[in-house]
């Protein structure tokens, strides 16, 4: 038999190895609305960043902002807010969406 | 412009580590799971390693190939071996004395079926590591099939809703009283409504797991098995513990204590309204399930008073 | 070379023999549940670490399922670990020795044999190490007290090898050997460490720890599984000769020689040879001795290894032989020959058409005698000549 596999693991069974691969989805493409946030109504509570299941929240120092990248659209922050300062829109209104 | 409080929600400084998960992972969009998965090892801190089984958690928890989805130290195991292959970490790492927290992190399908038999083992040994559970309500991640822990008149893809078929037949077991039974070092319920009560007794878990078995029961609702809006699912979980459906409570020694007080109890349907999982009871299917909610809450507060 | 010290003798059984070696070797973790007939070992553990003569972490746990479980991550994480268990319990952890062998934990378990599974038995026989084969575990068939004791002492050799890193199943015969005292050497556990200490000499094992970022089962997709296989099976090849290997280094040191894969025991002139394995063996070298003085020219092999399936050493042994007759204590379901016959006939390419006659013998307790032995050498002597003969034959079902 001639071997043409290259190994994929450096250990004998099957273990993962975080330095040498971390592995990360672009779960931000499975949103269809965005949280939009107004700053004037605001307060910095942090409930939407606490709520957030992915954690997606950037502390922004007064506020927070959704990171794009990962933010799943779920609507947790916005329905959570204390202050109703987070509107879902659909991403059809974005350029970028 | 509203006055900001400029400082920062205090639950924060309750967090001791960075996020260990990779910023897009494939859980569904408003799980709790996640929310739940994220947040304990900012709360256990470093040295934090599970031991994880097939279910929602494991195609985030373990790895594919050499890559993996977060920075922890993790075991994987099929359902029936986890809590022992949790009793032999945390054995070996006391013995050897390296500090480890272990932590099981199972759904209910593992921590009551088909799994249960081990947990009761290392639970009567009080063994030394954490047993995380989070209570879906159902085989999720298969597709929403019954558990022991599918409360009656559910509707699940094994317990439909036909011509005959009226949901789940029989009530679901009462986990976190089967678990109060074994008197481990520490046990809870909670959920991520209630953050800092779940965020203590995570912290308290973690204390009480260096004497003895601990136990950590969460409410986890599945919005895409209950039918719920991912917008609404922690409104769902505080609901869940306003109409006393999850009761939040913990115990030492086998003492329970309610950690918080819900005086007074809204009607089972402010709970089921927000999901399309019981929406095919009527009248007595929801009284039915009133019933099943006001008699454990009675049995909860009966022990809670008796300060046995 | 260096040799052990004398040890001490003690009349002792099987069980307690396990218990020894396991003794012997200081594990980290131990975990066992009780099942006949091994649940004296799991008493004799529990004695010593109440008695102080062992400091291993013992686990009494509720199911033979959660005990691989124990040992497994204790292996993983890098301790050294025992458990014994036999029939149903071994079935019972079924799934975790998949997991064991997969993972590739240095695991070292006794198993009892005896009867397993389909019909409710409590008796001897090899089923329950059978139904296991496929497990990817190393197994090792003993055929006495003292080779028990020593075979648990080679298996710490050969799991914890990093060439190797497989769980090693050390078999013996429950109730025939299980439960008969007979005189074992104790050796001082001084020199077992001695003997052992090769082992501390490699560079550490790949394991568990908290705050490493590692995780061990990993999903295996596609050519991560299948290389993760390779690998499995490789290993598996290099045991047959680390077997003898070790084999050698224990006679030396400790002065007593099993053979490594099999033992040969006057073949080299035998025109025909009887392959038997366990305590039967015993049996069988006196019927050997006795068709001897009869003039039949008759050899004797002991299957020390079975997994992996000593092919090479077997064939070598079996070359030129007329023909063989194999006694197997277990059945195989699909094929009408024993498990053991059955194996050895895939060789046919290299043996040539060498008449191989099954004989399926002691099950359920009952015993495998002198006179069946005697049956067999006489048959297989027979079909030698090129009389006809019967290919598979359930002896007590002729009775």
């Amino acid at each position: 038999m001639v071997i043409k596999h290259k190994n994929i693991f450096k250990t004998e069974s099957a273990w993962s190895n975080t330095d040498e691969k971390m592995l990360c989805l672009d779960t931000g493409s499975w949103r269809t609305v965005r949280p939009v946030l107004d700053k004037d109504k605001c307060n910095y509570c942090g409930l939407c960043a606490l709520f957030c299941p992915p954690q997606c929240m950037k502390d922004m120092g007064d506020h927070y902002e959704a990171n794009l990248d990962y933010c799943k659209g779920c609507g947790i922050c916005a329905n959570e807010c204390p202050r109703k300062a987070i509107t879902m829109v659909p991403e059809g209104e974005f350029a970028d969406g | 412009m509203v006055e900001t409080t400029k400082k920062r929600n205090k639950i924060f400084n309750y967090f001791v580590q960075d996020e260990q998960f990779a910023g897009g992972v494939a859980w569904c969009a408003g799980c709790p799971m996640e929310l739940i998965a994220r947040l304990t090892p900012k709360v256990l801190g470093k040295n934090m390693i599970f031991v994880g089984t097939p279910g929602c958690a494991a195609p985030v928890l373990h790895g594919q190939n050499v890559g993996a989805w977060h920075r922890m130290a993790y075991m994987a195991s099929v359902m029936t071996g986890v809590p022992s292959k949790a009793t032999g970490l945390s054995r070996y790492y006391n013995r050897i004395g390296k500090d480890a927290t272990v932590v099981c992190f199972t759904g209910d399908g593992c921590a009551t079926d088909v799994g249960f038999q081990p947990l009761s083992g290392a639970a009567e040994r009080q063994e030394k590591f954490i047993y995380l559970a989070y209570d879906n309500e159902g085989y999720m991640n298969t597709g929403n099939q019954r558990s022991s822990a599918t409360p009656i008149g559910a509707a699940t893809t094994t317990t439909p809703v036909g011509k005959i078929g009226k949901g789940k037949s029989n009530a679901q077991k009462n986990m976190p009283m089967i678990m109060l039974m074994h008197k481990p070092r520490y046990m809870a319920t909670a959920t991520v409504s209630h953050l800092e009560d779940f965020i203590k007794k995570l912290q308290k878990a973690k204390e009480k797991s260096k004497e003895g078995f601990a136990y950590l029961h969460l409410f986890s609702p599945c919005p895409v098995g209950w039918r719920i809006d991912s917008s609404k699912v922690i409104e769902v979980c505080r609901e869940a513990v306003r109409t006393n459906y999850f009761p939040l409570w913990e115990a030492e020694n086998g003492k329970p204590r309610i950690t918080v007080n819900v005086a007074n109890p809204k009607p089972i349907s402010e709970f089921t309204k927000l999901m399309r999982k019981y929406s095919h009871l009527k009248e007595d299917g929801l009284a039915e399930l009133q019933k099943q909610v006001d008699e454990r809450y009675a049995l909860l507060k009966t022990l809670a008073d008796a300060g046995i | 070379m260096v040799s052990a010290q004398k040890g001490q003798v003690r009349v002792i059984t099987g069980n307690a023999t396990g218990a020894y070696g396991a003794m012997l070797c200081r594990p980290d973790v131990i975990a066992a549940y009780p099942i006949t007939p091994q649940s004296e070992i799991a008493e004799q553990l529990a004695q010593f670490k109440a008695d102080g003569v062992i400091n291993s972490e013992f686990v009494e746990v509720e199911g033979e399922n959660s005990a691989m479980n124990v040992v497994l991550a204790a292996s993983i994480a890098g301790g050294r670990v025992f458990t014994a268990t036999s029939s149903y319990g071994l079935v019972f952890m079924y799934d975790a020795l998949q997991e064991t062998s997969g993972f590739r934990a240095p695991v070292v378990m006794v198993n009892a044999n005896r009867e397993t599974p389909g019909i409710h038995a409590v008796s001897s026989g090899q089923q329950d190490m059978i139904s296991a084969r496929d497990a990817g575990w190393v197994q090792i068939i003993t055929e006495n007290d003292q080779e028990i004791l020593d075979q648990i002492i080679m298996a710490y050799m050969l799991a914890e090898d990093n060439d190797i890193l497989l769980p090693v199943m050390v078999n013996y015969d429950g109730f025939y050997l299980s439960y008969l005292a007979e005189a074992v050497e104790i050796y001082q556990i001084e020199d077992v460490d001695k003997f052992l200490a090769p082992l501390k000499k490699q560079s550490p094992r790949q394991k568990l720890e908290p705050g490493v970022a590692q995780g061990c089962g990993t999903h295996g997709m596609e050519m991560g599984y299948v290389e993760a296989r390779y690998k499995h099976t490789q290993a598996m090849e290099r045991v047959k000769n680390k077997v003898d290997e070790i084999d050698k280094k224990f006679g030396d040191y400790f002065g007593r020689y099993y053979g490594g894969q099999i033992e040969e025991y006057r073949t080299d002139d035998a025109d025909i040879i009887i392959i038997a394995s366990g305590s039967a063996t015993g049996t069988a070298r006196t019927v050997i001795d006795t068709k001897r003085e009869q003039g039949i020219k008759v050899g004797l092999i002991k299957l020390r290894l079975f997994r992996p399936f000593p092919a090479e050493r077997l064939i070598q042994a079996l070359k030129g032989k007329k023909a063989i007759g194999v006694i197997d204590r277990s059945i195989c379901f699909g094929w009408k020959y024993g498990p053991i016959c059955m194996e050895l006939k895939v060789l046919t390419q290299e043996l040539g058409s060498v008449p191989i006659l099954s004989y399926i013998d002691g099950l359920a307790n009952l015993d495998i005698t002198i006179p069946h032995i005697g049956r067999v050498v006489d048959e297989v002597n027979e079909a030698a000549k090129g009389k006809p003969y019967q290919d598979v034959t359930w002896i007590p079902m002729e009775e």
